[in-house]
């Protein structure tokens, strides 16, 4: 039980983080640098999971993603697979509620960067995407390195959104989160015992990551 | 030589907060653009650079056009060509001086960008701030740098907004005379601004004067080296 649930919530984070890693950047650097109308909403749909209970925005999800949901329907006539009770249910569940995270941090972090060093970099010949990922990337590290081991944690985490989403097929979609709540549901405290200390390990890891990171001293 | 006869407001809360209307040509010396702050000097270089767009009129470097309103002509900052000096330098933080210069250097691949800058390195003598960052240089050394990094692009013409305001008085005059020794060499129009009196009467073959927009003075000195 804590073996397949260790691997499958590995799993799970370390793709829904991948994904959060590029999404997050590229809304941050959308919002951060240009208008365009609804961008404020855009804004808004993004940052709800952060505030939503988790099972709403699971509940939203089953109504996207579901069998019968908006685009799950559609996926589901066409392929005959559906997000729900699967493994990715879980990693788009984990990519939802963790992706606000990580576009706050790294947009204050972009928004940070002197425009001057930007507008340098584009009188000296370079486009908008090379001077991003030369000149703002390098500058904005901090806040997304922070981003994304927040979103890690965030994702390590999720509970509620997983449940709707993905439900808690021991083996198959039983992340540790879940796999803790069954073992006391359960009476089985000594698997509780030992899955927590192994979550409380990983997050104290991160906020000392985090910490470390916000505190470093770089470029003077 | 550059042409700029442009217009350009700038409206808050409905108001018209500021307006710049400017024509002038400046030739291919130093041209110092000059008058108090809150003039439109840092406004004039923003908008041939690209930085800015005016409202209306049309910007022309030789027999280039980086603007001009009635056509829909305006070239991106990317394909304008200029040197940009910043108040503040904007040298990349995370780039040692080396490869701030080599960052924008017209040349390909990365050892001949390399090359490139230690040779201008080597032509302002600041060979030893090769691998320096920004934040363990002076002020009149990230100039240098500022400058060096512009020229490395192959510009065809230099634009300088207030490049030494923050160093101190020992250093101006020297880096003044780095400034002409680089105009020199390249033979490209140098826009050169300041509020500053006693850099504005050592610089510049033509000697522009700005007050709310509007050019207020516009002479041009045949023989500079008569004057001073």
């Amino acid at each position: 039980m804590i073996w397949s649930a260790f691997q499958l919530s590995l799993l799970v984070v370390i793709i829904s983080t991948a994904i959060v890693g590029v999404a997050g950047l590229a809304f941050a650097y959308l919002i951060a640098k240009f208008e365009f109308p609804g961008k404020e909403l855009l804004d808004a749909v993004l940052t709800m999971p952060l505030v939503l209970p988790p099972t709403v925005t699971g509940y939203y999800l089953i109504v996207l993603l579901g069998r019968n949901g908006f685009i799950g329907g559609f996926v589901y006539d066409l392929t005959g697979w559906s997000f729900a009770f699967t493994w990715q249910g879980a990693v788009i569940a984990a990519f939802i509620v963790s992706l606000p995270l990580m576009i706050r941090a790294s947009r204050a972090s972009i928004e940070s960067v002197n425009p001057n060093y930007e507008i340098a970099s584009y009188t000296l010949g370079k486009g908008k995407f090379e001077t991003f990922l030369k000149i703002t990337l390098p500058l904005a590290k901090r806040g997304i390195f922070a981003g994304l081991i927040l979103s890690f944690a965030r994702a390590l985490g999720e509970f509620g959104a997983t449940l709707m989403i993905a439900g808690n097929i021991p083996g198959k979609t039983q992340t540790m989160p879940l796999a803790i709540y069954e073992a006391v549901a359960s009476g089985d405290d000594k698997n509780a015992q030992i899955l927590a200390l192994i979550l409380t390990a990983i997050s104290i890891l991160a906020v000392y990551l985090t910490n470390k990171i916000s505190r470093s001293h770089i470029y003077g | 030589m550059l042409t700029v006869k442009v217009k350009k407001s700038f409206v808050k809360k409905g108001f018209r907060e500021f307006s710049l209307d400017v024509d002038f040509s400046a030739n291919d010396g130093i041209t110092v653009l000059a008058g108090a702050s809150g003039a439109g000097k840092t406004t004039v270089l923003r908008l041939i650079a690209g930085i800015l767009t005016p409202d209306y009129g049309t910007i022309k470097l030789d027999s280039q056009t980086f603007f001009d309103s009635e056509n829909d002509l305006n070239l991106p900052i990317q394909e304008r060509n200029v040197g940009f000096v910043f108040q503040d330098y904007a040298l990349f933080p995370h780039l040692t001086a080396e490869q701030n210069i080599a960052y924008g250097a017209k040349i390909e691949g990365k050892s001949a960008k390399l090359a490139k800058a230690r040779e201008l390195l080597t032509l302002f003598h600041i060979e030893h701030l090769k691998d320096r960052i920004p934040a363990e240089m002076s002020g009149g050394e990230q100039q240098r740098i500022a400058l060096a990094r512009a020229l490395a692009s192959e510009p065809k013409i230099v634009l300088l907004d207030e490049p030494l305001s923050a160093v101190d008085v020992e250093t101006r005059a020297k880096l003044m005379d780095e400034i002409e020794f680089a105009q020199t060499r390249t033979k490209i129009p140098f826009i050169y601004v300041t509020h500053n009196e006693a850099e504005a009467a050592r610089l510049g073959s033509q000697h522009i004067k700005l007050r709310t927009g509007i050019v207020i003075k516009d002479e041009v000195f045949e023989n500079r080296e008569s004057l001073v």
